[in-house]
């Protein structure tokens, strides 16, 4: 079959009603959690997920995979008009959005960041139509021992980008694998660290420990102090860019686009990264980098663009190997797996439905983003006026009801209210939850094909080294992992977080 | 932790490299675990702390009191669930977190908690179909 009859399979899952609703609701839901502060779209996808229990598989992915993009728009209003980033990938947009709404300029800031993430997204999408599936084809090559060290090399990557210490990440990444691994071991059925209770025997739940970590945790640090928000006070008006706008944001569009993709396959990748990232190439490249931070186009487009480039190249390991490759991805493995879809190389051809449904419910998610995020812009806005004092008992709220109806257990709140105190206190003392969660989700996958490949090998460790897809992986890993003894390396490496302060 | 869930990995059973058992990885884990936080807490006390420096970049001008507060209602909240059933006990949290954080009238915190709570029952039990505990009211 080739890649037109794929794209009709497709869109003829995407199109059918009750999908088109979920993928609104999700989009929808999306903008609303990406312009509010204090709850991301890691910990709205676990809200929701139990509301997809009764729907078709197609339609709860299509719905989570729209928060997901649809947050990455939404996340660019509180930039603007606030100075509070909505989500964490949106952070960067803060420095020169914020300034062009300052100078009277925040319908283009608007519209440009609108603009920039469709075209961003679009492209990534079309990117993963094309890639996804000699990807897949090639990884039916992939046995334990790839799979086991493609797996430490994300891990890796995610723990080397990981803002400050490193070791501090390698003690949360080895904690999260020690945290998947609770309950019956997979090989043989023996309990582990199960404590007798009847609730650990399936594991931890990656729901609670989610939203402990990203919801509540969130909601706490946001009590602690007073949040004062200023809302710019200016009328929106000239959404569209001029052409000049364009002309400025052309070439940031096209690279951000690239490098989001790109930079959204890799493990440890992904939105966050990518606009950053973005916003140092365009300021790097700039005849003028004097005008970066003080209401620059090019330091909008840019970064919009690339974190929603991000999104689609996300989909990527995740699709084809089984893999995901940053937090986001492990909450849509999560609900894949409730969902009794085990995504990988074989589910192209076991569920094309599934598979081309998503993909192309994107570029239909993306029309409907535009059209939630330029016209309608005036009611976001209302959205951003409400106050936390308002606001925080319904996320709490949410996140308590959310959890709770996945298993019907109160025991699954206290797993999360203890989580949400972890995660406050990893917070204070800059230890991240990303490598954490990864590991996690990737901890029982890592353990299973170890063990595979030892017995493989008959307790031969260089299998990892004479098969040279297995190989590759590792050798990169390892040699990320004592790059910060090396000192340019080391040095390099401690040059990101202050770049991003700066 | 480390050396407890070294233990318990050890307990397990690590089998060996030919046929690795249930403890194996968890052993591993653990001993990294160890390594690191001890690299970790020694680094920390090589570095000269000024002292009362950490507490204040960590903890000044923090509302204790409402996080505390905040958790404890939670924490009551999950205890009680079962017990006051979805209703009663939202209802009850809601009002509390409503004039616990930030000051308002008791009007806008009861009637706030009032309509969020029929609106969550109506969206999760209605809708979705939820099976929320009805408590010893039975509602």
């Amino acid at each position: 079959m080739d890649l037109l009859s794929y794209l009709g399979i497709g869109f003829s899952v995407a199109l059918q009603p009750e999908n088109l609703l979920y993928c609104f609701i999700g989009v929808f839901i999306g903008t609303l959690v990406g312009v509010l502060p204090g709850i991301g779209p890691v910990g709205a996808m676990s809200l929701l997920l139990p509301a997809t229990f009764k729907a078709t598989p197609e339609a709860a992915i299509i719905m989570l995979a729209g928060i997901y993009y649809g947050a990455m728009y939404g996340g660019s209003t509180t930039s603007i008009l606030v100075n509070i980033p909505g989500e964490a990938a949106s952070v960067v947009t803060c420095l020169d959005g914020y300034q062009m709404a300052r100078q009277g300029r925040a319908g283009p800031a608007l519209g440009i960041s609108a603009f920039g993430s469709f075209i961003g997204g679009t492209l990534s999408i079309l990117g993963l139509m094309l890639l996804a599936p000699p990807l897949s084809k090639f990884a039916l090559r992939f046995g334990p021992p790839e799979y086991f060290t493609l797996i430490v090399l994300g891990l890796t990557i995610l723990i080397y980008v990981a803002h400050g210490s490193m070791p501090k990440a390698l003690i949360m990444a080895t904690f999260g694998i020690i945290l998947g691994l609770v309950g019956l071991d997979s090989i043989n059925a023996r309990p582990r660290f199960t404590f007798d209770k009847m609730e650990l025997i399936d594991g931890v739940g990656l729901i609670p420990v989610v939203m402990g970590l990203f919801g509540i945790s969130e909601v706490l640090l946001n009590i602690e102090q007073v949040i004062q928000k200023d809302i710019f006070k200016t009328r929106i008006k000239g959404l569209l860019p001029t052409a000049k706008d364009w002309k400025d944001s052309s070439g940031p569009i096209a690279r951000g686009s690239l490098l989001g993709f790109f930079l959204g396959i890799l493990p440890g990748g992904g939105a966050v990264i990518s606009s950053f990232i973005s916003y140092g190439l365009e300021k790097r490249l700039s005849k003028h980098p004097e005008r970066f931070g003080k209401g620059a186009i090019e330091g909008v487009a840019g970064p919009e663009t690339a974190n929603n480039a991000a999104t689609g190249g996300g989909f990527i390991p995740l699709m084809t190997l089984g893999i995901p490759p940053n937090v986001v991805m492990a909450m849509l493995l999560g609900a894949f797996m409730i969902h009794g879809v085990t995504p990988g190389p074989l589910m192209m051809k076991e569920n094309p439905g599934l598979f081309w449904g998503v993909i192309t419910s994107m570029y239909i998610g993306n029309g409907m983003l535009l059209v939630l995020n330029l016209p309608l812009i005036g009611m976001w806005v209302q959205v951003l006026k409400i106050p936390y004092k308002i606001l925080f008992p319904l996320i709490l709220l949410f996140c308590l009801i959310g959890v709770y109806s996945v298993n019907n257990a109160v025991f699954d709140i206290y797993i999360m209210l203890i989580f949400g105190i972890m995660g406050y206190l990893m917070k204070k003392f800059e230890y991240e939850g990303a490598p954490m969660v990864l590991a996690f989700v990737l901890g029982p996958m890592m353990e299973d094909n170890l063990r595979k490949s030892l017995i493989m090998s008959q307790g031969d460790l260089t299998i990892f080294f004479t098969r040279p897809l297995a190989a590759a992986p590792l050798i990169v890993a390892l040699f990320l992992l004592i790059s910060p003894l090396i000192p340019w390396m080391g040095k390099k490496r401690q040059e990101i977080p202050k770049e991003e302060i700066s | 932790m480390g050396i407890g869930v070294c233990y318990g990995g050890y307990n397990l059973r690590l089998g060996t490299l030919h046929n690795p058992d249930s403890g194996f990885m968890l052993f591993w884990a653990g001993i990294i675990m160890f390594g690191l936080s001890l690299g970790v807490l020694i680094r920390a006390m090589r570095e000269k702390a000024i002292p009362g420096e950490l507490k204040k970049v960590l903890w000044a001008e923090i509302r204790w009191k409402k996080i505390v507060s905040v958790l404890i209602a939670l924490f009551l909240y999950a205890t009680s669930f079962t017990f006051l059933g979805f209703i009663l006990g939202t209802f009850l949290l809601l009002t509390f977190l409503f004039k616990a954080v930030e000051p308002q009238s008791w009007t806008k915190a009861v009637l706030g908690a009032i309509i969020s709570t029929l609106a969550a029952y109506g969206i999760f039990q209605l809708w979705l179909g939820s099976q929320l505990p009805k408590g010893f009211l039975g509602i």
